[in-house]
């Protein structure tokens, strides 16, 4: 009995290991679909472009650190940032190179001792007899060697801040590591530690070529990804989650609490600081005020957007944050208030359509919402960029911009929903009344892509319709609102110009530090766990594949089970 | 020679006295039940044998080694296992990582060798699914191919319960301390649990330690029966002789109020 448990246990356990061949061949395309798309991204001539993507992964491998802690392990850490500056810091000295450092030296507020100055790679490698490193063409092995030095120096800090990690918990913990935080930025302005950071000055002429670049920054996070992607689906990762399960029962199951949890702060302080060292190269510089604590803030709001614990979602998390940091600018300049009053509109629009795709995708309980909703969305976002139409300044532009991309989302749409309309045999009403209207859409928007200004007001008739279509998944009042008074919003900033009201000018001053509280507010309304929650990616998602859902066989075996109407035999053993 | 000997141990918390000069011991190989009234100490026994309690006095003695003022994790790496009485299982976690968990503390490749899953990570790991899905099936089919990987918070109660006795047989321990194994399950069920706890005994090799409140599980599987009351043993033995031992009646059923020299009656 014993050994048929066995035999039947090694056959199981084997099974689960079925994908693996086709998995690791994903995998490899995968990533050579990712360098490929990196490599024309780069190759589009945008600074602004470059730096965005480099800034992506410098703090993606700063997220899914923190991660490690506040996601996997479940601990609330809030001293990234002190991390990160030991990390920026160790680098930023010793990549001084001997211009740099006449600067500080000749310079009367300089804090810098000889030694300290000393400590740059390039003369220490030089005067080793180590000059083939020395070299101007070498700086990269001088970068990597600084980065890994930072990283191995903050992991030791890591070390020594998850020691109180042993004796509290939740918020308490939390203040403790936010204070530890500080104190390091703090410490590295005082007299102790001004030798090596240069106090309040800091370091200039950093070089940027590493942290700028898409490469660079890019292969570091897959690194990170990598490691930690691989340690989460370890035995290691699942003792720390674990923890963050239950650590009572972690610790009466064997997990070593204290070893599991420094651990977790070591490697995760040690990611933080090569993130810090990419951060100081793309800044170009190091300096205390690069290290505040809102860095961290930025980090927790990419969490917790993202997904807590998913290393997908926190990358996800990350992107938009990013995104609305390095492109966000538009919204903090000057317009004419019918503008903000159209913008308001643009975004109650989409949070409509966005809630009618999420409650339907959440009642039908599938992925892919309905082909007619898609539509809806996919109009309301091309039509809504339509009606800012260029003649409203920069952010019009801005808009515009991303609204050539939405005709495709126009369309798309508009083809699964006719296939759909003439495959499914019982056509729905509803589903034709929507290819109706998505014609005239198109009318509609060739007319304004034309540069007719009439039909870019008509656009807005099909959009009403929509909005106020009794579908399924709409029939709900918030909705209604939403749309209503998104509607009525751009009507009015279209109309205002002729009216001659709402014309003075306001200036949004942090608007995107609002967009992004909001951002976090409404996902946290909606979705407590973030975006993607604790889900990962992985291939099985492609193939559909459920290994939690049974199939017939083992449905009809299972219902045997619990049911002793069918379970004769069994219920008279058992009695 | 006694597998676990716990030595006139107390514990008290504040002025309650939860535990008071408790010694009892477990045989190699022996199902020993733990049975008493609500507020007995039968939970607080069994903190105290894993280590989330230290007795106040007294001494708790596994293969000779004493388990007082040692963590939780070290008690498990000796091998004594629990399960908890109000289920703490990782809610979120699927029944295969549950059970995978309770064998961490055994791996022998450090955390390096896992990341990169070198060969030697590799072989653990599958002797610790194989380990797993063994222990899982104790339980029959239940817990088996679509259910290993669901996760715990979609089990139906009887099921975590299966999940709990699972993952703490995983942990390699020696002795398991089964906390009321049969709560919420249907009297099929606890039939079915009956068997299964002698089966871990005769087939798995374990020693156990239950607490129960169910008579017929206890009569069914107990090799001996210690009974508390207050913190402290009240009776020692077999089922019947137990049972009918009137301190075991008394501590359950109260007395007769002309025993207390109360009247029954009450003057209005």
């Amino acid at each position: 009995m014993t050994q048929e448990r066995l035999e039947m246990a090694k056959a199981e356990a084997a099974s689960m290991e079925d994908n693996r061949g086709r998995n690791t061949v994903l995998a490899v395309i995968g990533l050579g679909v990712l360098i490929v798309v990196l490599a024309l991204l780069n190759s589009i001539d945008s600074s602004k472009l470059r730096d965005a993507i480099a800034l992506f992964a410098i703090w993606g491998i700063a997220t899914v650190s923190l991660n490690l802690i506040n996601g996997i392990t479940g601990i609330l850490s809030l001293g990234h940032h002190g991390f990160m500056l030991i990390g920026g810091y160790t680098t930023a000295l010793l990549l001084l190179d001997p211009a740099t450092k006449a600067n500080i030296e000749n310079s009367a507020r300089s804090q810098m001792t000889d030694f300290t100055l000393g400590l740059g790679l390039q003369e220490s490698f030089a005067s080793w007899g180590l000059g083939f490193i020395a070299t101007d063409g070498t700086l990269w092995v001088r970068f990597l060697i600084a980065i890994l030095l930072g990283g191995l120096l903050s992991a030791l800090v890591g070390l020594i801040v998850g020691f109180p990690s042993l004796r509290l918990r939740g918020d308490y913990l939390a203040i403790v590591t936010f204070g530890f935080g500080e104190i390091i930025r703090l410490l590295a302005s005082t007299r102790v530690f001004a030798p090596f950071t240069n106090g309040a000055l800091g370091f200039q002429g950093v070089p940027s070529e590493f942290g700028k670049s898409v490469w660079w920054t890019c292969g570091l996070l897959a690194l990170t990804v990598a490691a930690i992607a691989k340690l989460k689906y370890s035995s290691f990762g699942r003792a720390l989650l674990g923890i963050r399960e239950d650590e009572i029962a972690a610790e009466a199951m064997g997990v070593d609490l204290a070893y599991h949890k420094v651990f977790a702060f070591a490697l995760s302080a040690f990611f933080a600081g090569i993130a810090g060292g990419l951060w100081v190269s793309w800044l170009g510089g190091a300096r205390l005020d690069f290290f505040l604590f809102q860095l961290t803030f930025f980090f927790l709001v990419s969490i917790s957007v993202g997904g807590v614990g998913s290393i997908t979602g926190v990358l996800l998390g990350t992107a938009l944050v990013v995104f609305v940091r390095q492109y966000g600018d538009p919204l903090e300049q000057v317009y004419s208030l019918d503008t903000w009053v159209r913008f308001a509109g643009v975004v109650l629009l989409l949070a409509g359509a966005g809630l009618m795709l999420y409650r339907s995708a959440n009642r039908t309980g599938r992925r892919l919402p309905k082909a007619a909703n898609l539509w809806v969305v996919g109009s309301v976002l091309a039509l809504v960029f339509l009606g800012l139409n260029t003649n409203y300044g920069a952010l019009g532009q801005w808009l515009t911009q991303f609204g050539r991309g939405a005709y495709l989302w126009a369309a798309l749409p508009l083809l699964l929903v006719a296939s759909r309309t003439l495959l499914n045999p019982q056509k729905r009403f509803y589903l034709d009344l929507v290819a109706v209207l998505s014609f005239l859409g198109l009318v509609v928007v060739v007319g304004s892509v034309a540069g007719n200004t009439w039909a870019t007001n008509l656009t807005l008739v099909p959009l009403a319709l929509l909005i106020f279509l009794p579908s399924e998944t709409s029939a709900k009042a918030d909705v209604y609102w939403f749309g209503a008074l998104g509607l009525i919003a751009l009507l009015l900033g279209s109309v205002a110009i002729d009216l001659g009201v709402l014309q003075t000018t306001f200036r949004g001053f942090g608007i995107r530090a609002i967009f992004l509280s909001v951002l976090l507010t409404v996902t946290m309304i909606f979705r407590p766990e973030g975006i993607l929650g604790r889900a990962e990616f992985s291939w099985a998602w492609l193939f559909n594949e459920r290994r939690d859902k049974p199939n017939d066989e083992e449905r009809a075996q299972d219902a045997w089970l619990s049911n002793p109407e069918l379970n004769q035999q069994a219920a008279q053993e058992a009695s | 020679m006694p597998l676990l000997e716990i030595d006139t141990i107390s514990k008290s918390f504040g002025g309650l006295k939860a535990t008071k000069d408790l010694s009892m011991h477990v045989n190699e190989g022996e199902i020993v039940s733990v049975i008493g009234p609500n507020g007995a100490g039968k939970t607080t026994l069994f903190n105290l044998i894993t280590g989330v309690y230290t007795p106040d006095t007294g001494d708790i003695r596994f293969q000779d080694q004493s388990l007082v003022g040692r963590k939780p994790n070290e008690i498990v790496n000796l091998g004594v296992a629990r399960t908890f009485q109000n289920l703490r299982l990782f809610m979120n976690l699927s029944v295969l990582d549950n059970v995978l968990i309770s064998q961490h503390h055994n791996l022998k490749p450090n955390w390096l060798s896992a990341m990169l899953r070198l060969p030697a990570y590799r072989r653990a790991e599958r002797e610790m699914r194989t380990q797993a899905i063994e222990k899982l099936a104790f339980f029959g089919p239940r817990l088996m191919s679509f259910r290993l990987h669901q996760p715990v918070y979609v089990l139906s109660y009887a099921n975590r319960r299966r999940t709990e006795m699972a993952r703490a047989m995983a942990t390699g321990a020696k002795m398991l301390l089964l906390d009321e194994p049969s709560a919420g399950m249907n009297p099929k069920e606890t039939a079915e649990i009956t068997q299964i706890i002698r089966r871990m005994r005769d087939e798995g090799g374990y020693t156990i330690l239950l607490v129960e409140h169910k008579m017929n599980l206890v009569g069914d599987i107990s090799d001996r029966v210690v009974v508390l009351d207050y913190g402290e043993k009240i009776a020692e033995g077999n089922y019947r002789d137990v049972v009918s031992d009137p301190k075991v009646i008394e501590a359950y059923l109260g007395k007769k109020a002309e025993d207390d020299g109360q009247t029954g009656e009450v003057d209005v």
